[in-house]
């Protein structure tokens, strides 16, 4: 969180750079089979991020060493595509991209059914390929769709979004701006069908009241896109 | 990339579709799979192309950076062309460092674009042994039905002809289109059931042999050859898919102009 | 990139819910997570758990109710296999008396030397069944952390020399089979072939050459045929 507090991100009507209201979320669409060659995968369209998520297997777990007795192992990679960033990002090894995988794995890992496929594998494979900020909320997103498209058992899907702070305000979905200037930056994975969480992560500076309302921000938004989900998965007229 | 399982019943099979002068999914010896080609639909590149042949997806997107030139070539910027075929992709497609495989496929896409001379890296030189514009091209691939190679060359050559030097972006003048003075296309050819094929899929890929790669510039020049996979072949067979590649490399070139056009 | 199925932004102010199976033509679709009742009044099928007393969805699909029961017609679904299964398998490797098959699941089977073809002999495997052959066995068993053991012993299980294997979905195999057979049977006669449907989705086609192509192209267009009428023009 950069705190550059010349930086003006919120007019005098309340309203955020790009028109939103503080508890608005950016446009969102939610579109399966992207992958056609995998076993399930989506697309999530948020704001300007363009991620997509794509499932193989679950298939026999190589080499033997990875394989559990009890359940299957969710393998799940986020990466960010060279061309997603205004700087070019180089391919390889990166500590953001490892960590991000390995929160997402786990989020994914307390919904998925893995005891169903002892010693198999299930590949998440994330790739952002334009970012705007709140890329893993996103990626996590898509995720759970491609999950649920693969047909592998899971008890809830999972929503990710995060609400942060600008200009002493509380917002839903930072955008690129408000994610580089702003104060705060709380991103949550939620079970929509119970409110309870998977994912939790959060920098910055927030008050006891200001993260109350960032919190409650991010549970109204995760119904708002679970809705979505639902209809891209159940494959309701859009 | 791990190495798939080929059923003999496939290689079989196609062998006697071959035998008939047919193919696995009722396509002709020398016919291609519908391709879409989309350009400009990466926000965040300066240049980008999407490409779609049957169940095969391919995304390219160029970047710029600021570089200063080798000392031995002053005068001239650089041209990066890179694939990574990530396990997004398909199934046989592993993580782990860049295989053997997608290195001489970002390899075979490179030297047909940067040997056709499309590119002329003397344009790319702000100030001589100062400053120097390097394109870096990434090619990437969404959906892995076989034949990525002829993919990534459209979607690479179509995202450089799309492509929008960022220069206000970095302060040094007004934005401007890259120059790209020619079209390289690669046309690619598999051995399935005995004779070669143009645009295999995935499963001919699978059951078949040996595959030759042909990039032709907008003069029917030929930019780059690459004969990969285990396989032995004649200079008639060779003769025959050169004279086919003639033509349906003229057909690509189309194909980008029209996408460009638009 | 192209799927076809788009949901777009919804206004934000209007109802919310999870669009629940309850009431209109979408209800019996159904995506994880979804409530499907009261544990109390009904039984969990396939694709279904009782959590706190309610039950609910696992998977996306279309929700069945047959009498009490509660189940889930998956849109994809992996293959498990289960005793006495009749599968098509693909030898993958082996050892001096077990062969490994790939028999599409989440786990390959094992096939002693003591269940295949009788002519086989310990250390000389490859001379009957080499890799990347295509069987026509059964399963055996089934462990309790899913590897499985295949046979060859029994009527019509074979090494399969001729044709063509095909994968379809596994959950519209009644489809391509059709009540009593009907659809397999039309399919046959109508392409002249000879066609194994295994349980493992996978589908053998042996016959001429223009055969085998006409009866590919028929199974997927009844595969298309199937998905279109459960999802709507969606595949």
């Amino acid at each position: 969180m950069g705190g550059y507090g010349d930086v003006q991100m919120i007019d005098e009507k309340g309203l955020r750079m790009d028109g939103r209201k503080p508890s608005e979320c950016r446009p969102i669409e939610i579109e399966t089979g992207v992958v056609p060659v995998a076993d399930g995968s989506a697309r999530v369209r948020w704001g300007l991020n363009d991620v997509i998520a794509a499932v193989y297997g679950p298939m026999e777990a190589h080499p033997r060493k990875i394989q559990r007795q009890d359940r299957a192992v969710l393998d799940v990679r986020y990466n960010m595509a060279p061309f997603s960033t205004t700087d070019r990002i180089r391919p390889g090894f990166n500590r953001r991209s490892r960590e991000i995988s390995k929160v997402t794995a786990e989020a994914l890992e307390s919904v998925v059914l893995l005891e169903l496929y002892p010693r198999s594998k299930i590949r998440v494979e994330i790739e952002v390929l334009c970012a705007e900020a709140g890329t893993r909320c996103a990626g996590i997103t898509a995720a759970s769709a491609a999950l649920a498209h693969a047909g592998i058992p899971m008890t809830d899907l999972v929503v990710s979004v995060a609400s942060g702070k600008v200009n002493g305000v509380v917002v839903c979905d930072l955008n690129k701006e408000e994610d580089n200037y702003g104060e705060a930056d709380l991103p949550m994975g939620i079970l929509p069908n119970s409110g309870e969480l998977v994912f939790l992560q959060m920098d910055g500076d927030l008050s006891q009241e200001d993260f109350k309302i960032a919190w409650d921000y991010n549970m109204e938004a995760a119904s708002h896109i679970h809705e979505i989900m639902a209809r891209a998965l159940k494959g309701g007229d859009a | 990339m791990s190495i798939p399982l080929v059923p003999e019943l496939l290689r079989k099979h196609l062998a006697d579709l071959a035998d008939s002068d047919m193919r696995i999914d009722g396509r002709g010896r020398f016919e291609s799979r519908d391709i879409s080609l989309e350009v400009g639909i990466l926000p965040r590149a300066e240049g980008s192309a999407r490409v779609q042949m049957g169940n095969t997806i391919v995304l390219a997107g160029v970047k710029f950076q600021l570089m200063t030139p080798y000392p031995d070539r002053p005068n001239q910027g650089g041209l990066m062309c890179s694939a990574e075929v990530r396990p997004v992709a398909g199934r046989s497609w592993e993580p782990g460092p860049p295989s053997p495989q997608s290195i001489e496929l970002g390899r075979v896409v490179d030297r047909g674009i940067r040997e056709s001379g499309c590119i002329d890296v003397d344009e790319l030189c702000i100030i001589p042994g100062e400053r120097a514009w390097q394109v870096i091209l990434d090619v990437f691939a969404v959906s892995d039905d076989g034949n990525l190679f002829d993919a990534f060359a459209l979607a690479g050559i179509a995202a450089l002809r799309s492509a929008i030097v960022p220069a206000e972006r970095f302060e040094i003048g007004e934005d401007y289109p890259l120059p790209v003075s020619k079209t390289p296309t690669m046309c690619s050819y598999h051995r399935v059931g005995g004779r070669y094929v143009l645009d295999a899929s995935k499963k001919e890929e699978l059951g078949g042999d040996e595959r030759i790669h042909i990039t032709l510039g907008d003069d029917g020049h030929v930019h780059s050859l690459q004969k990969g996979l285990k396989g032995i072949f004649t200079t008639a067979e060779f003769e025959e898919i050169m004279e086919h590649a003639i033509e349906r490399c003229a057909e690509l070139r189309d194909l980008v102009n029209n996408a460009i056009e638009k | 990139m192209r799927g076809r199925r788009v949901a777009g932004p919804i206004d934000m102010t209007r109802g919310r819910g999870a669009g629940g199976p309850h009431g209109s033509r979408e209800s019996v679709l159904v995506a994880p997570g979804d409530d499907l009742g009261d544990s109390k009044e009904l039984e969990p099928g396939h694709g279904v758990i009782v959590v706190d007393g309610r039950l609910k969805a696992v998977k996306q699909g279309r929700m069945m109710k047959d009498g009490k029961n509660v189940g889930i017609q998956p849109r994809r679904t992996a293959y498990v296999p289960r005793p006495s299964d009749l599968v098509i398998g693909f030898v993958e490797g082996m050892t001096n008396n077990i062969w490994f098959i790939d028999i599409g699941a989440p786990f390959n089977a094992i096939l002693p030397l003591s269940l295949g073809p009788s002519k086989a002999s310990f250390g000389g495997l490859r001379s009957v069944l080499d890799v990347g052959d295509a069987i026509l066995c059964r399963i055996q068993e089934v462990e309790e952390n899913h590897s499985s053991v295949a046979t060859m012993k029994g009527m019509g299980l074979r090494k399969l020399k001729t044709g063509s294997v095909e994968s379809v979905d596994p959950h519209l195999l009644g489809r391509v089979i059709g009540s009593k057979g009907a659809n397999l049977s039309e399919l046959k006669e109508k392409t002249d072939t000879r066609i194994i449907v295994a349980d493992n989705a996978r589908v053998w086609i042996d016959g001429d050459v223009a055969g085998i192509i006409s009866a590919r192209a028929e199974l997927g267009a009844m595969m298309m045929k199937a998905k279109i009428s459960e999802y709507g023009g969606d595949v």
